[in-house]
């Protein structure tokens, strides 16, 4: 134990010196909200996966999820997410680019004007510190249950360390950061699947015990269950998640996105997004398919898990000798931090550019800005530090979280779909679908009682795109110069790189310069059709095995 | 403008990174490899545990020297 108190604390320090030796050469807002463009597409990759893999949607949460309801959960690893990754990667990414943006908002502002971007802004805004504190807070309890230390300083050391690199080094140390955490996850939680599978014999091993000798249903091992399964019925997985929620979160989720805006180059952007699909199958290896073994092992060592969130925990301590299970806490830490800082560095771009310098500070130096980004960042963390005793007390705040996603999401892909590909979609339109998209949400949760959370995207997507149609037809279509460069043409590839900027200071926005962009032909093993290519046969392969 | 006030060369920054990276996944590595009870062991774990750390060590050390010549060179091109 003393152990792996140390290796926890050798690797918070560790974090926390390479923050401030970083921050050294962050200088103005580019650097620190786009980390200077410099990232490579394996640096895009690595920080890509860390952000989206935390307590909350990773080893915890989603590990405890499939403790309880089996294989089903490993479709947001091997198949939504890497739908979603290479999708946006290939495509989405590259409407971004060419708008010359900081942040998600501002492409919904460009397209549609001040109203939608602002409300979209705010959801995400609360979404966000919501998730900062609900990581805060499974952290604590996390090292309190394994290493008894008090849930309080512990909160508090982590905040310390994940606010610090993130305030001082921007988006530059908080991909450095994730890129670490990307190996520490993958390299200190990996030995357990070869622990577990060599105790159980093998996949086919835990088959054998669960459902010829407790008689547990065959359900529990498929990804795509029938219609009637309560947690995630097939069709409503293909429909609401892959098309709907997973697309929205890897094409509309500011964290996301934002790192692959601060990519040296579009293709680096690309490579990096499709190529991170990669990690993110091999992420049901390390925290889905421990947890479907982990109830004969729980049986075998006569171990009784009182909540499923607690699963994970109880298997390490009882598996792993000292030393690994100091690794392996620095590895489920790196999970939690690496999702507060890159939610925390995306909470201060959008409070900076949605909101302060949009409607407050406008016209200032860049250095005001870059200050200012620094403030806001310490605003977001402490608001979140304040949430978390509301997290200890009740589960209202991630009821808040689970419903402001599920109204986002659906509208969210639904205007971006028209604002691409349809030129007459326009801004009363899309914000009549918008507004109507959420609220059916809301009334599809509430006052239907429907709780799966896939069917509600779903539909609140349908109503959405629906209700655009009509209103934008009901309405005058946009200003064709004002839409020009931001939804799909036939020469969209020529016209890659036309700066946006003169249209920007027409709408009175700051922007960065559209980045040059250099047409070069990859290396034969960084050829983006090579990478897609493999991630889906692999995706072919698990359907086939798991479907 | 002053100085301070211009961007990061992108280069610096990514090379920087790569040393940072190096150092953090190298110590780790060594510190848990110190700290682990190989002896008491068993063979199956006490292998996944040495593949682990020697890995972290590699990966650490690979990032350093990357880093390092991605430094030199930045600073060769900046005189």
């Amino acid at each position: 134990m003393y152990s792996d108190f140390i290796i926890t604390g050798i690797y918070l320090v560790l974090m926390f010196a390479a923050g401030l030796f970083f921050s050294r050469n962050i200088k103005n807002t580019s650097d620190y909200f786009l980390a200077a463009r410099s990232a490579p597409w394996f640096w895009i990759m690595g920080s890509i996966w860390a952000t989206n893999i935390g307590f909350l949607h990773g080893y915890l949460a989603h590990g405890g999820a499939a403790y309880e309801w089996g294989l089903i959960q490993a479709n947001f690893e091997w198949f939504q997410g890497p739908f979603g990754y290479i999708l946006s990667g290939i495509f989405f990414i590259a409407f971004y680019w060419r708008a010359g943006i900081f942040t998600v908002p501002q492409f919904l502002e460009r397209r549609y004007g001040a109203a939608i971007s602002t409300i979209y802004s705010f959801a995400w805004l609360i979404i966000f510190v919501v998730t900062i504190a609900a990581e805060l807070y499974l952290g604590g309890m996390f090292l309190k249950n394994i290493l008894h230390i008090p849930f309080w300083p512990t909160v508090f050391v982590l905040t310390a360390v994940v606010g610090t690199y993130t305030l001082l080094g921007g988006l530059g140390a908080a991909i450095m950061m994730e890129f670490v955490q990307f190996i520490i996850m993958m390299l200190g939680t990996l030995p357990l699947l070869f622990i577990l599978l060599n105790i159980v014999g093998g996949f086919a091993g835990i088959k054998h015990v669960l459902i010829s000798q407790w008689g547990v249903s065959s359900q529990y091992f498929t990804v795509l269950p029938d219609i009637h399964h309560p947690y995630g019925p097939g069709p409503w997985i293909i429909l609401g998640q892959c098309l709907v929620v997973t697309l929205g979160w890897c094409a509309g989720h500011q964290s996301m996105v934002q790192r692959n805006l601060g990519a040296r180059s579009l293709y680096d952007a690309k490579l990096g997004y499709v190529a991170a699909s990669i990690p993110k199958t091999l992420g049901a290896f390390l925290y889905i398919v421990p947890m479907i073994a982990a109830p004969i092992i729980f049986s075998q060592f006569g171990i009784f898990v009182e909540k499923s969130d607690a699963a994970y925990g109880k298997l390490i301590l009882n598996l792993l000798p000292q030393g690994m299970v100091g690794l392996f806490i620095a590895g489920l830490l790196s999970a939690g931090l690496s999702s507060i800082s890159s939610v925390l560095n995306s909470s201060s771009t959008m409070v900076i550019k949605d909101f302060y310098e949009r409607f407050f500070v406008k016209g200032k130096s860049d250095h005001h800005y870059f200050i200012a980004g620094r403030i806001a960042t310490f605003g977001v963390i402490a608001v979140s530090l304040l949430l978390v005793p509301v997290v200890l007390k009740v589960y209202l705040i991630m009821w808040l979280e689970q419903t402001l996603i599920a109204m986002v999401l659906g509208p969210f892909m639904g205007v971006l779909m028209l604002a691409i590909f349809w030129k007459r979609a326009n801004t009363p339109g899309s914000l009549a679908g918008f507004l109507t998209g959420g609220a059916f949400a809301i009334f599809m949760q509430q006052v239907m009682h429907i709780n799966i959370f896939f069917q509600i995207s779903w539909w609140s997507f349908v109503v959405t795109l629906a209700v655009t149609v009509v209103v934008s037809l009901l309405t005058k279509p946009p200003d064709k110069a004002k839409i020009e460069g931001l939804i799909w043409e036939s020469d969209f590839k020529a016209k890659l790189g036309v700066v946006v900027s003169q249209r920007a200071e027409t709408n009175g926005t700051r922007v960065l310069a559209v980045p040059e962009i250099k047409i070069h032909k990859p290396a034969w093993y960084l050829n983006l059709k090579y990478w897609a290519t493999a991630v889906l046969l692999i995706q072919i392969i698990l359907l086939f095995f798991f479907g | 403008m002053t100085e301070e006030y211009q961007g990061a060369d992108p280069k610096l920054i990514v090379a920087v990174q790569m040393i940072s990276i190096g150092i953090i996944i190298f110590v780790l590595g060594v510190t848990v490899f110190l700290l682990s009870p190989l002896d008491k062991m068993t063979p199956f774990i006490r292998l996944s545990s040495l593949l682990t750390n020697g890995s972290m060590v590699v990966t650490g050390i690979l990032f350093g020297i990357g880093g390092y010549f991605r430094l030199r060179k930045v600073k060769k091109t900046k005189k």
